[in-house]
């Protein structure tokens, strides 16, 4: 059966140009949802959009019909820019001692920033609506710490969490719920690029077979838990952060 | 069929009552493909249950459980999923399934120590003795156990709230614990485990507390609590068991979804 509650409904999806952001557009789409998609960089038909810039987010809002869900995807360890959408990760551990200021200020616009301009410019929308379901990307760098991709993309995914939270009690009483997705270990293109940065297939294989599930997540795995959310399933979860991780972190 | 679930089979406890969570879950199972098999000690409930293969059953004895098992795979040969949705303070042994609530707040230290017995046995070992004893048949194939916890293993019941118990919160927080433990000892296995942690949901139980309140009271505390304004449905914590079956939540092991209304976020 399909997940009720999507057919007919409208989503923007951000960060939408690979990885798990497409994933996400194709499932929505897949449920009969039309999809807006976004990036930052011209990607076949997807709208083009710096979602750290508060004119540019209010421009594609003007574009866009009234939105049911809202799905920030859009961010990641290194900050992009409109030349390189998906630049390469660090091939090791980013340490804080490494970290400019630049860096720091970067991941955080690209994370963090990026989702309080996209929800405080659609949530208003939602509220006069009565409708809408958020759903903000935190990770598992926020959940138990990583010693992988830094502080700044770590405190900028844990501040999702927090605004995830706030926002969920903001919009209780309008029928809005506000959620957030915690994914682990998801080999996206980026990811696969990446290695594990020990440059070693070996570590990644060790670790992968240490999950609970043997095995390393796909884009796909988060699309269904966001389809889920959406769904008349996630009609009374908000301020929850889900994590999908193949069992590695369990959450509180 | 659009997901993977047809021709599986799944054994749901706790789903006779009509207006309850575990009777949706069997639905929402069934419209999936699912054959259904239905362990429960409320017989009258059972002829609302078509296609179901219904087993009277007190899944707080595990021989009891062993055999409700045994009956399962008899007849479908196999099981994929296990929904433990047995559970809560009261109407939960064969004495007292038609009774009206206790009144009065059950704390843990002013409950009697036969209701700390029967509410643990209901709510934590009754999953403990389904999940054992269908783990072996769930290993087969993969498959995927969800518990049913509550919104009361987060934040306790606060003095005065009637309806719930100080046992049922620790209980609930123990199902939490089985949930991360078996996710690891059966993920190897294909086998994920998960929970689901509703807030106020509108069962017949419910109904049943605010039958005697005052007002707003509800088992939980108050409705001025839920952010969202309105308690929940049974179709929408049934929907969510049900995703936690299906491959759209192929990569998640070992998580409680709370499903509260915004009411307490984990």
């Amino acid at each position: 059966m399909p997940l009720k509650g999507l057919k007919g409904k409208k989503a923007l999806v951000t960060g939408a140009a690979s990885g798990i952001g497409q994933a996400v557009a194709a499932r929505l789409r897949k449920e009969g949802v039309e999809v807006f998609a976004t990036d930052i960089h011209q990607t076949g038909d997807l709208i083009v959009c710096d979602l750290t810039d508060q004119g540019e987010v209010e421009n594609l809002s003007g574009k866009l019909p009234g939105i049911d869900f809202l799905v920030n995807v859009a961010g990641g360890p290194v900050a992009p820019s409109r030349k390189n959408t998906l630049p390469d990760m660090p091939k090791s551990s980013v340490l804080l001692e490494d970290l400019s200021e630049q860096q720091w200020s970067g991941v955080i616009a690209a994370n963090l920033t990026s989702a309080f301009l996209v929800c405080r410019e659609f949530a208003p929308k939602m509220k006069a609506r009565k409708f809408g379901r958020i759903v903000n990307f935190a990770s598992i760098a926020a959940r138990r710490g990583s010693s992988r991709v830094g502080v700044h993309y770590a405190a900028a995914k844990g501040g999702i969490i927090g605004l995830t939270k706030t926002l969920a009690l903001e919009l209780g009483s309008h029928n809005v719920t506000v959620n957030a997705i915690a994914p682990g270990y998801i080999k996206t293109e980026r990811i696969a690029r990446a290695g594990w940065g020990h440059d070693s297939l070996a570590a990644e294989k060790a670790f992968v077979e240490s999950l609970p599930l043997r095995r390393a997540g796909k884009p796909d795995d988060i699309a269904g838990v966001v389809a889920m959310l959406c769904s008349e399933a996630g009609g009374y979860v908000s301020g929850a952060t889900i994590d999908v991780n193949g069992g590695w972190y369990f959450g509180p | 069929m659009y997901y993977q679930t047809a021709m599986k089979t799944a054994i749901v406890t706790g789903a006779a009552k009509p207006d309850s969570i575990g009777f949706a879950v069997v639905q929402g199972l069934l419209e999936e493909g699912c054959a259904v098999v239905v362990a429960d000690l409320y017989e009258e409930g059972f002829g609302g249950l078509k296609g179901c293969l219904c087993v009277k059953t007190d899944v707080s004895d595990p021989a009891a459980a062993d055999a409700m098992v045994g009956k399962a795979v008899e007849k479908h040969g196999r099981i994929d999923f296990l929904v433990n949705a047995v559970g809560g303070s009261w109407g939960i042994t064969q004495q007292d399934l038609r009774a009206p609530p206790p009144r009065g707040f059950r704390g843990l230290i002013n409950c009697t120590l036969d209701d700390w017995r029967t509410i643990l046995d209901a709510n934590l070992d009754s999953a403990y003795y389904c999940s054992r004893a269908a783990a072996p048949y769930l290993k087969k194939q993969g498959g995927a156990i969800v518990n049913i916890s509550s919104v009361a293993a987060r934040k306790g019941i606060p003095p005065g709230a009637e309806g719930s118990s100080g046992p049922y919160a620790v209980a609930k927080a123990g199902v939490m614990a089985m949930t991360r433990q078996l996710a690891l000892e059966l993920g190897e296995f294909g086998v994920r485990v998960n929970c689901v942690a509703p807030g106020v949901v509108a069962s017949g139980r419910l109904q049943k507390v605010i039958a005697f309140s005052k007002g707003n009271q509800i088992p939980e505390g108050s409705m001025s609590q839920i952010p969202m304004g309105r308690v929940g449905t049974v179709s929408e914590i049934a929907a969510l068991v049900v995703a936690l079956c299906t491959d759209d939540t192929s990569y998640m092991t070992g998580v409680v979804i709370d499903a509260n209304g915004a009411s307490y976020a984990a």
